[in-house]
């Protein structure tokens, strides 16, 4: 087994930002810890789940996806240039953030591809390490991952109780990260791991709550949970796995930006059509329309679940929605 | 530079005509800027495209135009937003974007050697004229040509020149209509709504296609009245015009439940659109 002490992971990301990687990981920021990019391995923070989830540095909240000018009287658009997108490796992200890239890759790749994502998602490693800052939001078990989860990351670290971690080169990207800093892990049996913190809710059968949710598209169920639901679109902003965006353009008629950003299936507005009709028009629809298509529809197109179950929603929600609490409810009214 | 694509690009093209075809509602004739694209622009009736206005954004309709009318195409809007009221105020050589085709199309080969009834209310008669004048400039396919178009009053009627040239042709049916109330004193067509004066028209089921487009409440009364007549859920087409934003599939706006109407639609026959979640 290949270990790492903890002085030595952040000597790698000392090492990783002097090759002029960009090197992101859990960092205080204010009084939250966020995926923000580390500077030295000394501001590596994983003593908790950062706020919001690693998708942006795949698909960021807001970004350009084209330039216009008009020059003399002919208007230019230019391409961005994506082959500047910056080497980068994602420290520390667990089960629940590691996984996310593997399921947003089959809707950002099927027929029409976005190279925007693609290309980030191409030049980055993701160092996932196994989970155990746990909370009572976390439901990663109930959706089919688990903390120790290791498909998504590329090379993924288990936290032992000496303070060091066993390393697991999963795919090529890993070990190529391991064959070039090889001096830092060293061969050995290693200490026992931490233990993964319990969680309230227990893997469900996701096949039967598909089925359910087929069956149930009318059903009192989404006007009593949706009842509350303010629309405030918190839920999708901090999803590691909502992808609905956006496109617009800043600037002026003459000179600007189109850019494509985040949105939320849970805004009024999301569907409206121009004339005025909204196949959406009222939020139990709109929330009906967010479990169905992490449930339901994602399956029915790409095969995969739309939710990793990192509970951030849950944490997020004003008004106390938790999804962890109707995926059991379904769970229990389905045959 | 990359080499990648950028799905998001559009092509340029130059506004070479504008017609009012209501007080709010405008067509434009887009001509590609690019020669290559000019000559190598290909689509079938039904596809939508990206319009877009520098400085506002994108909006969705579909090709207007027919894919036999060469060289140009067009697209038909009514101003009722940011992106269509700036698109309005655009003038004859003003630059536009466009990304596309996008979609499914009408199977018009299939259609070769049957009768066609098309059904179209208010704004919702380019996404059929697309296939209308594609149908017409192969007149010889077809049997019978019925279109039935109404509209809230006799202003909110679109293409009116084209509407009285399928009127003088000897090779179309057109029954035309106004919503009670919506009539002038001139007018020579039918005042009713658009599934009553269907009923009336009666056109025959046999061997017949029936393409309907329209507001969501038109369509409703309609594919009754389609039944009556003998029309089967497979042998009725619809094109569903939900609110986009990618186009390809990707921005999570356009779905009726599992179908994304970007890449599965916009064209459904009425058995499709009847086993959708119903919520459109």
């Amino acid at each position: 087994m290949q270990i790492i002490t903890e002085q030595n992971l952040r000597n790698l990301i000392d090492l990783l930002v002097k090759e002029a990687k960009l090197v992101v990981g859990p960092k205080l920021s204010g009084s939250v810890v966020l995926y923000e990019p580390l500077t030295a391995g000394t501001e590596l923070t994983l003593d908790a789940l950062p706020r919001r989830s690693s998708k942006e540095l795949f698909f960021p909240v807001c970004e350009d996806i084209l330039s216009y000018k008009r020059e003399g009287g002919a208007m230019k658009v230019t391409d961005v240039d994506r082959s500047k997108f910056p080497e980068t490796v994602l420290f520390g992200a667990p089960p629940c953030d590691a996984g996310s890239p593997s399921i947003l890759d089959a809707v950002m790749s099927w027929d029409y591809k976005d190279e925007f994502y693609l290309e980030r998602r191409k030049k980055s490693t993701i160092v996932g390490i196994a989970c155990t800052k746990g909370d009572d939001a976390c439901f990663c078990r109930a959706v089919g991952l688990a903390p120790d989860t290791e498909n998504g990351s590329d090379l993924f670290l288990t936290p032992l109780k000496d303070g060091s971690y066993a390393c697991n080169a999963v795919t090529e990207k890993g070990q190529a990260l391991v064959a070039a800093h090889k001096n830092l892990f060293a061969e050995g049996a290693g200490a026992e791991p931490v233990p993964f913190v319990d969680q309230a809710v227990q893997k469900l059968d996701l096949v039967k709550i598909k089925k359910w949710l087929e069956e149930h598209f009318e059903d009192p169920l989404w006007e009593r949970i949706a009842d509350i639901c303010v629309g405030c679109g918190a839920c999708a902003f901090i999803c590691p796995a909502c992808h609905c965006f956006d496109i617009n353009d800043e600037g002026s008629t003459d000179d600007g930006v189109r850019r494509k950003h985040w949105d939320a299936c849970g805004f009024a507005k999301f569907t409206n059509h121009a004339s005025g009709h909204n196949p959406r028009d009222v939020q139990n629809k709109r929330y009906r329309n967010r479990i169905m298509h992490k449930f339901k529809y994602y399956d029915d197109k790409f095969g995969k679940t739309l939710c990793t179950g990192c509970g951030r929603c849950i944490r997020a929600c004003p008004v106390g929605i938790d999804i962890a609490e109707i995926l059991e409810t379904i769970n229990g009214k389905a045959e | 530079m990359c080499e990648s694509k950028n799905i998001y690009l559009p092509n340029l093209a130059t506004i070479e005509t504008i017609v009012d075809e209501t007080p709010d509602v405008r067509t434009l004739r887009l001509v590609f800027q690019d020669e290559a694209v000019r000559e190598n622009f290909n689509f079938r009736a039904g596809q939508f495209a990206e319009y877009s206005s520098f400085g506002f954004g994108e909006s969705t309709f579909c090709i207007a135009s027919a894919p036999t009318r060469k060289g140009y195409i067009e697209c038909c809007f009514r101003s009722v937003g940011r992106v269509t009221e700036s698109l309005r105020r655009l003038e004859v050589g003003d630059t536009v974007g466009v990304r596309g085709p996008y979609g499914n199309s009408f199977p018009i080969e299939e259609f070769y050697g049957k009768s066609l009834v098309f059904i179209a209310g208010g704004i919702a008669l380019p996404p059929l004229r697309t296939v209308i004048w594609n149908c017409l400039d192969l007149r010889d396919k077809f049997k019978d040509i019925t279109i039935v178009y109404g509209a809230r009053s006799e202003a909110d009627l679109v293409y009116k020149h084209e509407l009285k040239e399928w009127q003088e042709r000897g090779d179309v049916r057109l029954v035309k209509c106004v919503d009670p109330g919506g009539a002038g004193p001139d007018f020579d067509g039918k005042v009713g709504f658009v599934p009553t004066v269907l009923e009336e028209a009666a056109p025959s089921a046999e061997n017949t296609i029936a393409l309907v487009c329209g507001p969501p409440i038109m369509i409703k009364f309609t594919l009754p009245v389609l039944e009556r007549l003998g029309f089967s859920d497979d042998n009725i087409y619809t094109t569903l015009e939900n609110r986009m934003k990618c186009g390809v599939g990707k921005c999570g706006r356009c779905n009726v439940g599992n179908v994304y109407v970007c890449k599965d639609g916009p064209v459904f026959t009425a058995r499709e659109v009847k086993a959708m979640s119903q919520e459109f």
